[in-house]
């Protein structure tokens, strides 16, 4: 049998690698405003944390009451708002540059999986929000997941919804996101289409 | 999967420097700046909650209407099916009867009786009354519950009590005005998310699905909320962003067989998924994985390498890079 060690070690050599994170150098073709895209939905992301850890610090229901911790509720707001509008940019750059050719397409997969999670992940932060919004939707959605046999995940019970939110999700996302990354950095940005020559008769390099 | 070669990608290019830590910090300068801003200059949408009390204030007849459907099972949770009870009138799918009664919702009980108890203990009047209806027979209960809704047409509200025409209620009528008390004391909502097992209260479940019917209803139509007003994509507040990102989903609910169908909701998400599946999988659907190549807005993107490439093979010059 194979030697656990030196296959994670393996594995883990580029993935940790000071090369793969703090790269010098970048394809000529990777410059410019498109190719900020993604690291403005990361960094999105980024501020996503860094409000929700102070929400969460201080309890669900605190941006109530308190000033400070409702301009905390803000940021969070706005910073899903964002998260999300680079996210679709991002998505309009990638599909229409077929960024998933050159051995890429776990890399597309892991950003629509990041997609995909995200929606839950931000839904879930509605419904703990206690707001009108909040309560319309608990009861709204909630018809749909039920349909679908997944009635566990209550969403008008807002204890769940805050172990949904604030572990769950993030965590599963957090996981994805970061094998996105990975993905990105190890592989390279794709590049540009060959021009004037359809796949079928383009030479091999 | 193990990477290979592909014939759809350039090969020719150059590694150029670039400060990448920078890069990273800029952007999130740039994004931090940004919800700073946004925040600062806008807040943050909270329209405040329905609550009980207000509705029970401000609708008496309409908090008597729904609080007598939960008590005679016409409701939409006393009706409504798993997983909350063995009601029909919210079955979607098979999947949902496989699910089984998981967060068990007697309407009649949990919203209505058991409250009304705990009340009775503050106010003994109410007592003669739930004994009444308690001991009564199903098909008298029925005819009380039958009797007292058509009286509620013609209720009036006067001094905030609900005066219906005389008529054979039973206790219901008492029942009825009772709760409607407990409603605008504020006190219902306690009532309703009781857990005697733990003293903390994380589970509201049964707060909101007592308001679930034509209360938020009403309250969330005119707001543009609702299911066939493309609901979720539109803030409580409106003129903020909401969740637009679930554009696709909520257009498969406007969708007419959707729609008009008693399963829109299995029906619009399982689409809704179908779309994801595509998006997901396009690196594999031949046809939709060349549409890039054919719609040619790459040449844009990369309009500078483009050039530079051209211009420097015209020169004999033939970087190779590594991809």
């Amino acid at each position: 049998m194979a030697n656990w060690t030196k296959l994670s070690r393996q594995a883990l050599t580029e993935v940790m690698s000071i090369d793969t994170w703090l790269p010098e150098t970048m394809p000529e073709y990777a410059q410019g405003f498109m190719y900020m895209l993604g690291s403005l939905t990361a960094s999105s992301f980024v501020a996503l944390i860094i409000s929700g850890v102070i929400l969460a610090a201080n309890g669900p229901a605190s941006w109530s009451y308190n000033g400070a911790d409702r301009f905390a509720a803000a940021v969070h707001f706005w910073s899903v708002q964002a998260f999300f509008f680079f996210m679709m940019l991002h998505l309009w750059r990638v599909f229409f540059t077929g960024a998933w050719r050159g051995g890429r397409r776990e890399t597309w997969v892991l950003g629509a999986l990041a997609l995909l999670i995200a929606i839950p992940t931000a839904f879930t932060g509605f419904l703990i929000n206690g707001d009108f919004y909040s309560q319309w939707n608990a009861v709204q959605a909630k018809d749909g997941l039920n349909a679908l046999g997944l009635a566990w995940i209550n969403l008008p019970n807002a204890g769940q919804m805050m172990g949904m939110h604030l572990v769950v999700l993030p965590l599963t996302l957090s996981a994805i996101i970061f094998g996105h990354i990975v993905r990105v950095r190890i592989k390279g940005v794709v590049p540009p289409y060959p021009l004037k020559q359809p796949p079928h008769t383009a030479e091999r390099s | 999967m193990a990477a290979r070669p592909t014939q759809d990608v350039v090969t020719d290019y150059r590694y150029v420097p670039e400060d990448f830590m920078k890069h990273l910090m800029g952007t999130l300068g740039i994004v931090t700046i940004l919800v700073l801003v946004l925040s600062a200059l806008f807040g943050v949408p909270e329209k405040p909650p329905l609550t009980i009390q207000k509705y029970a204030t401000q609708n008496p007849v309409t908090f008597e209407q729904v609080s007598l459907r939960a008590l005679d099972g016409q409701g939409s949770i006393a009706n409504y099916g798993p997983p909350y009870n063995n009601g029909t009138g919210n079955v979607e799918s098979i999947l949902q009867k496989w699910t089984g009664i998981i967060h068990p919702v007697n309407a009649a009980q949990d919203f209505i009786l058991k409250p009304l108890t705990m009340a009775a203990t503050l106010n003994p009047s109410i007592k003669p009354a739930l004994t009444q209806f308690e001991s009564a027979s199903p098909a008298l209960q029925t005819l009380w519950e039958q009797n007292y809704t058509k009286a509620l047409d013609h209720a009036r509200v006067v001094n905030g009590q609900v005066v219906v025409p005389k008529g054979v209620y039973g206790p219901v009528a008492s029942l009825m005005n009772a709760t409607l008390r407990l409603g605008k004391s504020g006190l219902m909502s306690g009532a309703l998310i009781r857990n005697p097992n733990v003293v903390n209260r994380f589970d509201n479940q049964n707060y909101l699905l007592f308001l679930q019917g034509q209360p938020l209803q009403t309250a969330a139509a005119p707001l543009q909320l609702g299911g066939t007003q493309w609901g979720i994509i539109h803030s409580a507040i409106p003129g903020y962003p909401a969740a637009w990102w679930m554009t696709i989903p909520t257009w498969i609910y406007q969708w007419p067989f959707v729609a008009n169908s008693s399963a829109s909701d299995a029906i619009a998400l399982s689409i809704g998924f179908l779309f994801w599946l595509a998006l997901a999988f396009t690196p594999w659907i031949p046809g939709w994985n060349q549409v890039p190549r054919y719609l040619g807005l790459y040449k844009l993107v990369w309009k500078d390498y483009y050039r530079t490439h051209r211009t420097r093979k015209n020169q004999g010059d033939h970087t190779r890079g590594i991809s």
